[in-house]
């Protein structure tokens, strides 16, 4: 009879798969900051151009949602993790800023420097 | 800017046996060294978990972990990772799996440097609509931990060790919550989660929800688990449509993964939560008046004892912990007590969740140790006054809190060095006001709410903070008298000790603690008619001066047409005509007009 911890271990493992099923271990994965404060500051509109990007052909991408990390005053924020470099946040993105980053950063792998939280 | 590096050192106890400490002391020597100083921090952290490698060292931005480091590497990680930015290969751990994910917030040095995310450990990195993100990151595993290993008594004895005290605001043991109430004989228990943040400018709850609701429903199985309860209810404002939504449906997701319902993960302890919405009465997160409102009743408080770990919920023994509480007990099950008390201070142990809001540079949600100075949370991580300006004082508290001016700069965050300076822990709202705000002004805004939001049922409270805000409303009119001062505070020491629930008690505490620290703005209201940061707008007046070139501008923004002037002539206001509505200060381009 199988423990609850022993059954958690196989839950996490299964999530952890579906997780990478869904192309966690895509080069780039981006992260756009989803919480009430973070839609008030206009991350829906956001979210849609990187999803319509998406169902328009850019692969080789991850794409999801987040709470607040806490940085209110530089909302709608979005993230960009590479394997292999260090990890990019971008600050008060709008419509424009998310159409360049996924020029600029996402197709040409070139971080768009004066918009990088730091 | 130059490039900054934030070094983390795990000080976990294994890491620490393997010498962790001392290479501290030689980064800090190579640093010198390269005449780095400045341009890097180190911070310690807990236990990153990652023991079997220790020492741990993280290198941001970037979250490059070094594994196994011993003193004669130093050198070289700081020559070729801090010089010459070429993150070392050798010792670097090369794991980009789930786990590891919660490093790269910290990327973010300026505001992560000095924080502390326990409480706030996913959000922001999973995404809240998703359980396998959760569960990824040893979600529910500690429900799991205690259903296996642990029996209920073990896990009160674990919390209490803890030393975690309510994050609500009046910061009780919560392990003497939950010992009370297990050791109640009566049947059904209930367990509830206390989400209806009220306070003005916090944001709290809502955000840990939002990012994470996961780590709410995990925490209250393990309290059901604990105290015997079946049952667990969320009690959240129906204005926070969508943290409803998201702990609706983990809660859901719980279900269906077997981890809420009968027999969770297999064991024979059954336990499922259900929401409930509040309409939004500030009251209603005192927790009699909470019980009151969900059982139907107008939520209004009752006096205790029986408190309602005796007698709660339809007179049930009841459990009730906030938000922020609920979230920190899967990390205090799983690292356990003794890793949990390694952070914080003597009598606070953990961290803090503060939303950070007013006259600073980084407002924010912020997690940070107890025991961080407000200096270090307003100057660092909030990065400190925008525009120049000066650090007036800061409101901790809330409306039942205080106002701290510059000598308290140093108070450490906890539950007793706050309540000593004359302000509160609260459920973490955290205003920072500049030289521009008047405390009087300020005094009366929070003082406005508590009297708006006074439920009436006892007369200190509903007739006392009427007179109280009377008085208020007088002096920053221009019309104080002499003695006001003094009413004001054996109104506010009568309402303290007569009102029946925390709301009235704590009501005046931002009139007492302006009153103590800033008597003299006080003083300038009601015996000269002025106030200093010109914020009261019935002791200001508005003149034009010599920078005036004649526009225009003001005059045809003037609702009264008090303003008369030829074009391109200085222009004059009318004092008696003026409303002071501040359009004309608003309209100038030429910075001529001024409020004296």
């Amino acid at each position: 009879m199988p423990t609850p911890l022993d059954l958690i271990k196989k839950k996490r493992a299964e999530a952890v798969s579906r997780i990478i099923g869904k192309g966690y271990l895509s080069t780039k994965r981006v992260y756009v900051g989803m919480a009430t404060c973070e839609i008030a500051a206009g991350s829906k509109d956001v979210m849609e151009v990187f999803q319509k990007a998406i169902s328009l052909g850019l692969t080789d991408v991850y794409l999801s949602q987040k709470g607040c990390a806490g940085r209110c005053n530089l909302e709608p924020t979005v993230e960009v993790i590479e394997s292999g470099k260090s990890p990019v946040k971008y600050g008060k993105v709008d419509k424009d800023r998310a159409i360049q980053i996924i020029e600029r950063h996402l197709k040409n792998g070139q971080v768009i420097q004066e918009w990088v939280i730091d | 800017m130059a490039t900054t590096y934030g070094i983390i050192v795990c000080d976990g106890t294994r890491c620490i046996n393997s010498g962790a400490r001392t290479l501290t002391l030689a980064l800090q020597e190579q640093l010198d060294r390269h005449g780095l100083r400045d341009r890097v921090t180190i911070s310690l952290s807990g236990c990153l978990g990652m023991c079997d490698k220790g020492p741990i060292l993280v290198v941001n931005p970037g979250y490059t972990i070094y594994g196994n480091v011993t003193e004669a590497d130093i050198p070289e990680i700081v020559e070729e990772h801090l010089v010459h930015r070429r993150p070392l290969a050798r010792l670097a751990i090369q794991e980009d799996h789930l786990y590891n994910r919660f490093f790269r917030v910290f990327g973010d040095e300026n505001f992560f440097g000095k924080q502390m995310r326990i409480a706030l450990r996913n959000c922001g990195i999973i995404d809240p609509e998703n359980l396998d993100d959760y569960l990824s990151l040893r979600g529910f595993e500690a429900l799991a931990k205690v259903l296996t290993e642990l029996t209920p008594e073990q896990v009160v004895a674990e919390v209490e060790k803890s030393g975690l005290r309510g994050r609500g605001g009046a910061g009780f043991p919560t392990g003497l919550k939950w010992k009370f109430t297990a050791a109640q004989k009566a049947t059904p228990k209930y367990v509830i989660c206390n989400a209806d943040e009220g306070d003005p400018g916090a944001f709290m709850d809502r955000s840990a929800i939002e990012g994470d609701p996961h780590t709410v429903v995990e925490g209250m199985a393990i309290g059901g688990y604990a105290v015997g309860a079946s049952k667990g209810i969320v009690y959240i404002r129906a204005e926070y449509p969508l943290a409803i939504r998201r702990i609706t449906k983990a809660i859901e997701d719980a279900r269906a993964h077997g981890l809420l319902g009968e027999n969770i993960l297999g064991s024979d302890f059954s336990f499922d939560i259900e929401i409930r919405l509040g309409a939004g009465a500030f009251v209603c997160g005192e927790e009699t008046a909470l019980i009151h409102s969900i059982e139907g009743a107008r939520g209004m408080p009752r006096p205790r004892p029986p408190y309602p770990s005796v007698q709660g919920l339809f007179g049930r023994p009841t459990l009730i912990n906030n938000v922020e509480t609920w979230a920190n007990i899967p990390v205090v099950l799983l690292d356990g007590a003794n890793w949990f008390r390694t952070v914080g201070t003597e009598n606070s142990k953990g961290t803090k969740v503060f939303a950070l809001a007013g006259k600073v540079v980084n407002t924010g949600l912020i997690e940070v140790p107890m025991g961080t100075t407000l200096r270090e949370i307003i100057y660092e991580v909030g990065g400190g006054i925008p525009d120049g300006k000066k650090f007036k004082a800061v409101q901790t508290g809330g409306p039942s809190g205080g106002c701290l001016p510059e000598g308290y700069l140093d108070t450490s965050i906890d539950y007793d060095s706050l309540a000593r300076a004359g302000s509160i822990m609260g459920s973490g709202g955290m205003i920072v006001i500049d030289e521009d705000s008047c405390m009087v002004d300020i005094a009366k805004f929070f003082l406005e709410f508590t009297q708006n939001e006074s439920c009436g049922k006892c007369t200190p409270c509903r007739e006392g903070t009427k007179r109280m805000l009377e008085i208020l409303v007088r002096i920053t009119e221009g019309k104080g008298q002499p003695g006001d001062i003094e009413k004001l505070e054996r109104l506010g020491d009568t309402i303290q000790k007569a009102s029946l629930c925390g709301l009235g008690q704590s009501a005046p505490n931002p009139v007492l603690s302006t009153i103590k620290n800033f008597r003299e703005e006080y003083e300038e209201h009601i015996h000269e008619k002025r106030c200093r940061a010109r914020a009261c707008t019935n002791l200001v007046t508005y003149e034009i001066t010599e920078k005036c070139v004649g526009c225009g501008a003001c005059r045809r923004v003037c609702p009264v047409g008090a303003i008369t002037g030829a074009a391109k002539k200085l222009h004059v206001i009318d004092q008696d005509k003026c409303v002071k509505c501040g359009m004309c200060f608003n309209a100038c381009k030429f910075d001529a007009i001024v409020k004296v």
